[in-house]
């Protein structure tokens, strides 16, 4: 701060100026055009946004609780692991030939650190006047082509997760598994909002496997047991909401689908 | 009564021309919703600050029933979900809104790209811009070891692995991740100091400098 | 525009900002801070289980002292036992047993320790004092007397539950 001046008087001997600025907000009135204040006007525009984020948000955490697999157990040798879907990308790039073995050099390197070292120095990079898209082909160009990688990559992740989880009977669904044209799922499992998600809404299954049929694979303790316990994939008891007994009669249910093809 | 309260604070620490400065300044048109739809675009800064905030609130809340201890943090997570009221909102909300703010993020990355915003002369907010999204995606990561149940330990035995195959210093790398020969209690331990101390520390300070460039350089103009 | 309206505009947009913001906020904290205060909002478990201590046969009209192991649970650990001991004497037929935490501060009080070797329980720590019943000596630090446990006597079994507050001295 600059040396006291001798014009300003201070509160006490303290650097705060005795003269108190008036808390009034600016007129902008006699400005002319379409502008408006940041305060309250504009930042009541973004709450509004926010206030409907906020409840769409909600509206998920409650539909959908986050899911808790079973404890971690080093020694599941069967269980085949997925990143958060943001990393999937760089999981499946890591996967081709030519980014891995010999040429992980290129994968883990290269190839991130010309994409990610584009993107931060990207100003540097694109240094034309113009702004507008059509100005700068080059870097639009790339841009769009990375975001097509990006999104190529990640779902070639996830379908070769998906196969991978079909070939280890893990519970991704058999497209042959289709119940009957006339099947439909009785009142005990339709009940249940959190069933359907993962097995489908008339048990064709979905994430989960197909139940339809499920009386041919377990009976009543091992499906109660799959309830309560959760199995690779399927959560941990907290999808069954209902009373005991309702539980016990959707697994008589499911234990006496005996799949009349 | 209030009027009172803030006079007495005002003239002892002249607060009228900071909050004056926070509140008074113009939005141009073009980023006015009501006069171009298309302005919405210019919400997802905005948004992915509010997501932010919710991770900030539900973290500190998860913390206070989470251990971070290869022994008891599951349990502690399963407890939290299932035994405590409202622990499955909370929970859902860190881990939703953990999608969620990287989707905002990725967003207001594009809006910001394709409209050349970062051109002079605010090359600066945009590298700043960056270090916030790493910071982010280093939130991740740490953040999907904590419940430790398979998803978290296999997902991050991949991710290590995958840092691992860095030539030359990988093993090194690996070692300083882990904390020690294998993803176990090291791990997490470490995992939950950078989750909760040093990557939000960090992120603080990088969207304390956003803001106040934004601030300082205005928004872009009208292309 | 003129500018009274100017400024009633603005001031209901800050009201309608208030508000939304209100929302926000509470959208946001309410499920968190119920998530926080849950535990002070949760009953305690009623009754608890009796444990059994000592014969009461053993019992005298002196107290003595017995440790027993009390269980609780404990949120995530689930059961956990805890080494408890109590005071325990029989007045007129009945088992009285005074928990020997002392009201002051916390420290463990003993019987008949204090220098003079009176019948009473005394606190080394700030040299507290109570009636054999549990009694708060006035002119010493404790304002309560002893808090005592829930006492059953079974098949000549003495059995001991949760602590409560001191009946048997009646206001003290």
């Amino acid at each position: 701060m600059a040396k006291h001046d001798k014009d300003i008087e201070y509160v006490g001997d303290s650097q705060v100026p005795a003269k108190r600025v008036p808390n009034v907000a600016p007129s902008y009135d006699e400005y002319p055009g379409k502008t408006e204040l940041f305060w309250p006007n504009f930042l009541l525009k973004e709450w509004m946004v926010a206030a409907v984020v906020l409840f769409a948000f909600l509206m998920l955490t409650v539909m959908h609780p986050a899911p808790l697999e079973q404890v971690a157990d080093p020694t599941n040798a069967g269980y085949i692991p997925l990143p958060d879907w943001y990393f999937l990308f760089l999981y499946q790039l890591l996967k081709y030939k030519w980014a891995s073995g010999t040429w992980v050099m290129f994968g883990i390197i290269i190839i991130p650190a010309i994409s990610f070292g584009a993107l931060f120095f990207a100003p540097w990079l694109d240094r034309g006047p113009g702004r507008r898209p059509s100005q700068r082909p080059v870097a639009v160009g790339t841009m769009l082509l990375a975001l097509v990688a990006i999104v190529y990559l990640s779902w070639a992740a996830m379908a070769e997760h998906e196969a991978t989880l079909a070939a280890s009977g893990g519970g991704a669904p058999v497209a042959s598994n289709k119940p009957p044209a006339d099947f439909k799922a009785g009142e005990a499992y339709t009940k249940q909002v959190g069933c359907a998600g993962c097995h489908g809404a008339n048990m064709e299954g979905g994430l989960g496997p197909a139940l339809w049929d499920e009386g041919t694979r377990m009976d009543k303790q091992q499906i109660l047991d799959m309830i309560n316990n959760g199995g690779v994939t399927m959560p941990k008891g907290g999808m069954f909401q209902g009373t005991e007994e309702e539980k016990q009669a959707l697994a008589e249910y499911l234990a006496s689908l005996k799949g009349n093809k | 009564m209030i009027r009172k309260m803030y006079d007495w604070v005002d003239e002892r620490l002249n607060v009228t021309p900071m909050w004056r400065d926070i509140a008074d300044h113009e939005v141009p048109e073009h980023v006015n919703p009501a006069h171009h739809f298309s302005a919405f675009v210019y919400c997802f800064g905005g948004l992915t600050f509010f997501i932010t905030v919710i991770q900030i609130l539900s973290g500190m809340f998860l913390t206070m029933y989470y251990v971070p201890d290869i022994v008891n943090a599951y349990k502690s997570v399963e407890y939290l979900q299932n035994e405590v009221a409202f622990g499955v909102i909370v929970r859902g909300m860190h881990h939703w809104g953990a999608s969620l703010v990287i989707v905002m993020m990725f967003l207001h990355t594009l809006r910001v790209f394709f409209q050349g915003a970062y051109k002079h002369p605010r090359e600066l907010n945009w590298v700043v811009g960056m270090l916030i999204f790493f910071m982010m995606l280093g939130l991740g990561f740490t953040g999907y070891l904590l419940p430790w149940d398979n998803k978290a330990y296999f997902a991050t035995k991949v991710g290590i692995g995958m840092a691992g195959q860095v030539p030359l210093i990988g093993g090194f790398i690996t070692k300083l991740l882990q904390g020690g020969d294998i993803v176990g209690a090291e791990t997490l331990a470490r995992f939950f100091a950078v989750h909760v101390f040093f990557l939000p520390g960090a992120l603080f300070g990088l969207l304390g400098a956003h803001f106040i460039m934004i601030r300082r350089q205005g928004i872009s103009g009208p292309l | 525009m003129s500018k009274d309206q100017g400024v009633s505009r603005r001031q209901f947009l800050n009201y309608c900002l208030t508000g939304v913001g209100g929302f926000l906020a509470a959208g946001m904290l309410a499920p968190m801070i119920k998530f926080a205060v849950d535990p002070a909002l949760k009953k305690g478990k009623a009754g608890g289980n009796m444990v059994p201590v000592v014969d009461e046969a053993v019992l005298t009209g002196e107290p003595s002292n017995h440790g027993f192991k009390y269980k609780i649970t404990d949120a995530w650990l689930g059961e956990q036992e805890t080494e408890l001991t109590a005071w325990i004497y029989k007045e007129g037929g009945q088992v009285i047993a005074l928990s020997p935490i002392c009201k002051h501060l916390g420290c463990t009080v003993g019987w008949k320790n204090d220098p003079q070797k009176q019948n009473r329980f005394f606190c080394p720590c700030h040299n507290g004092l109570y009636e054999k019943n549990g009694k708060n000596v006035p002119g010493t630090p404790p304002m309560n007397p002893l808090d005592t446990y829930q006492v059953e006597v079974k098949n000549g079994k003495v059995y001991l539950g949760l602590v409560e507050p001191n009946k048997i001295v009646g206001g003290a």
